[in-house]
């Protein structure tokens, strides 16, 4: 049983998962206003990543009624309604509230549809947290895709696609994938078709994006035989950890990457010189020990000392990937220390 | 057809939040998941409490949560609120009674109930508003935390009533929570979608016509006041906004318009458009139910419906929120509805008063000329 308060909603977090797949509708089975929380949330997201294409939500708009007489047949009602328009994919994602009523939503989507009508285990906060439903919808679309020989390629899982700097992080793991001359198969899931998910079992690698996704790896691995590795680097040394991780998978010498990675990094740290020997404290919105890790690792390169005085030169931190990551931090502490 | 497709408006719950959150000294708890506790958090930008329920709370009571946050409450010397949501209300628990040992206001607001204007209203009577008729001055209502121009309509209505030397007494929803009790007997509105009900209603200040009649009557009815300083102010600029419309309508045809927002934002830029550019007011697809329209207008709640009349009525420039505009291509596009994403926004802005109309008047024109000039 899910313990969190503050672990969020599955509805949301499966919801980042499907309205990434082309061509497919997610029903939201509740209330119309849930709907419209997460439409205007992922209208949002989607504005602040240039992304012009907006998610396609159906509600099925639980009334009073409905509550008390059950919901099934609203959702039936709108799962036909959605049938009837040209669509790849349904995908039906249930509330709190329709989990509380207690209705069936697997039956009703186990009927006799013409395109594939997938439930994803959801029910709001009762179905676990925001991981939770990114986990189950990543699982629930395995079911497009069948074993086969690996290919050249690594998949990237689990994409946080709500975060402002998706694309950004994706580019920079693209960058080191290129230095062991390993291309990227699919983006599962990112702006994907269904045609796509077939070949989700053809690569020989996949690199989730973090440890939370461990449930879906694990789920591709036993079906697949796919071996993962846990996250995307999040600092100077895991990158080049990352680097060896990735060739050793793949049996790939990863000598001349890391050089060249290590030279990049130096590059880097030289550019930042000036911001060497000063003081400051960390601060931002996102702690996790990861970041502080990372974070904590670039200071100690520049010789950035730590305050104990709360006063000091506030340096922000944020979830970091790879060394084009770690630039990026340092360009805000730059700001903050010539503020 | 009751499923509705990307719906654009917000629940019960969150209007219910956006009335009772824009009073200090009020501690307002959403009584649900952290999902429905975040969604108010981020679009009203106000501080919230939430209970965070768990799934075992669910199975076996929620109260004990409930008490335990608000216990938390007591003592900050502010009135606790609690708004339901979904699942609590279903779950058939006594928390009136409850809330009753905590002198703690419920509003049982789910969002299945309807639509955040109900939600609004239903908060609003929960906190049991009075006219003092020692109070001075009007009141200003329709000041809601769900507007992008709830500020700026606040500032420029304080504005003129400044001008016109007549007080302000409550504002409804953005003041202290003890002035509830004490209202004026008279209350100007802005924005017609959030009424409160309270005292007798002069009237609106959406438009420069609804704006001159409402401080005629203020002129009237409240003791001292002196009205002449906004009628001149108020004649100059209609005067300037004629001179630009008629530039403008030298140059080019009136625009034709499509309008998506609340009954009474919509009524205002069709009457506006059309009174001073002429324009060709082809469609309100209204976020509520509003009161009878002069123009072609019909409930619209989900993007689909958009959609479909953007395309049906082929306008020049459409306005509505950032929802309308991801679906209105290469057409003008002018942001007076919530949301209103992908752009920065920083002054307040308001919609009512002399400058609502002029800012108004002034956006249109400038994103229509910006269409319509050729490129140098």
């Amino acid at each position: 049983m899910h313990t969190s308060r503050s672990g969020g909603c599955t509805l949301t977090g499966a919801l980042s998962i499907t309205t990434h797949v082309r061509d497919a509708v997610s029903i939201i089975h509740g209330p119309k206003g849930c709907a419209h929380h997460n439409f205007s949330l992922f209208h949002a997201t989607m504005l602040d990543n240039e992304q012009a294409a907006l998610p396609d939500l159906v509600s099925s708009a639980l009334l009073e009624s409905d509550i008390i007489f059950g919901g099934e047949e609203a959702l039936a009602r709108t799962i036909r309604s959605v049938c009837d328009r040209d669509v790849s994919t349904v995908f039906v994602l249930s509330t709190c509230l329709a989990g509380t009523i207690g209705d069936d939503v697997d039956a009703v989507c186990g009927r006799d549809w013409p395109v594939p009508v997938i439930p994803v285990p959801t029910a709001g906060f009762l179905g676990g947290s925001f991981q939770d439903g990114v986990n189950n919808a990543l699982i629930a679309l395995t079911v497009f895709s069948e074993p086969s020989q690996p290919g050249p390629c690594v998949n990237i899982i689990g994409e946080k696609n709500l975060e402002y700097e998706v694309e950004e992080n994706y580019a920079e793991i693209v960058r080191l994938l290129a230095l062991l001359h390993i291309p990227v198969g699919i983006r599962f899931v990112r702006n994907i078709s269904p045609d796509d998910v077939p070949a989700l079992g053809a690569a020989r690698l996949n690199i989730l994006r973090d440890p939370s996704l461990v449930p879906a790896g694990e789920h591709l691995r036993q079906r697949f035989g796919t071996p993962y590795i846990p996250s995307f680097p999040d600092g100077l040394s895991a990158t080049l950890a990352f680097i060896g991780s990735v060739a050793a998978a793949c049996g790939i010498d990863p000598g001349k990457a890391l050089r060249t990675e290590q030279e990049f990094q130096a590059e880097i740290l030289a550019d930042f010189a000036d911001i060497g020997d000063s003081q400051g404290i960390f601060c931002g919105p996102v702690m996790d020990p990861a970041s502080s890790r990372a974070a904590r690792e670039a200071a100690d390169a520049l010789r950035i000392r730590m305050s104990g005085n709360k006063d000091a030169c506030q340096l922000p931190i944020h979830p970091v990937v790879g060394s084009s990551g770690i630039r990026r931090m340092l360009h805000r502490w730059r700001r903050a220390i010539h503020a | 057809m009751p499923e509705c497709d990307n719906p654009l408006w917000p629940c019960a719950m969150t209007g219910a939040a956006a009335a009772l959150a824009g009073f200090e000294g009020m501690s307002v708890v959403i009584h649900g998941s952290s999902g429905c506790y975040y969604y108010p958090t981020t679009l009203l930008h106000a501080p919230l409490h939430g209970t965070f329920i768990l799934e075992n709370e669910v199975i076996f009571g929620s109260e004990d949560r409930l008490r335990e946050v608000i216990e938390e409450l007591d003592g900050t010397g502010n009135r606790i609120a609690v708004i339901t949501t979904c699942v609590p209300a279903i779950l058939g628990e006594d928390t009136p009674s409850l809330l009753a040992e905590h002198d703690v206001l419920l509003v049982d607001s789910p969002g299945f109930s309807g639509d955040a204007e109900s939600g609004y209203a239903r908060a609003l009577k929960i906190l049991e508003p009075a006219v003092d008729r020692s109070a001075e001055g009007v009141n200003i209502d329709g000041i809601c935390l769900l507007d992008p121009f709830f500020s700026g309509n606040l500032q420029e209505i304080r504005r003129l009533l400044g001008l016109a030397s007549v007080p302000v007494a409550t504002v409804f929803c953005r003041d202290a929570f003890s002035k509830t009790r004490t209202a004026a007997s008279c209350t100007i509105g802005t924005n017609g979608d959030f009424l409160s009900g309270v005292g007798k209603y002069i009237g609106g200040t959406l438009g420069f016509d609804r704006l001159k009649a409402t401080f005629e009557r203020l002129g009237d009815v409240v003791e001292g006041s002196d009205i002449d300083p906004v009628m001149r102010e108020l004649s100059q600029q209609e005067e300037e906004v004629s001179r630009v419309c008629d530039k403008f309508l030298r140059r080019f045809d009136p625009p034709s318009v499509v309008v998506f927002a609340g009954a009474s934002y919509a009524e205002f830029a069709a009457r506006t458009l059309e009174h001073y550019l002429d324009a060709d007011i082809r469609f309100l697809g209204l976020r509520n139910t509003g009161g009878l329209s002069r123009y072609p207008s019909s409930l619209v709640t989900g993007l689909g419906q958009v959609k479909t009349m953007i395309e049906l009525h082929d306008p020049d420039i459409v306005l509505g929120s950032s929802f309308e505009r991801s679906v209105s291509g290469s057409r003008a596009f002018y942001g007076i509805t919530p949301p209103l994403r992908g752009a920065v926004r920083l002054a307040p802005a308001p919609v009512a008063g002399i400058n609502g109309t002029l800012f108004f008047v002034e956006q249109v024109l400038n994103t229509c000329m910006d269409h319509l000039r050729p490129t140098i």
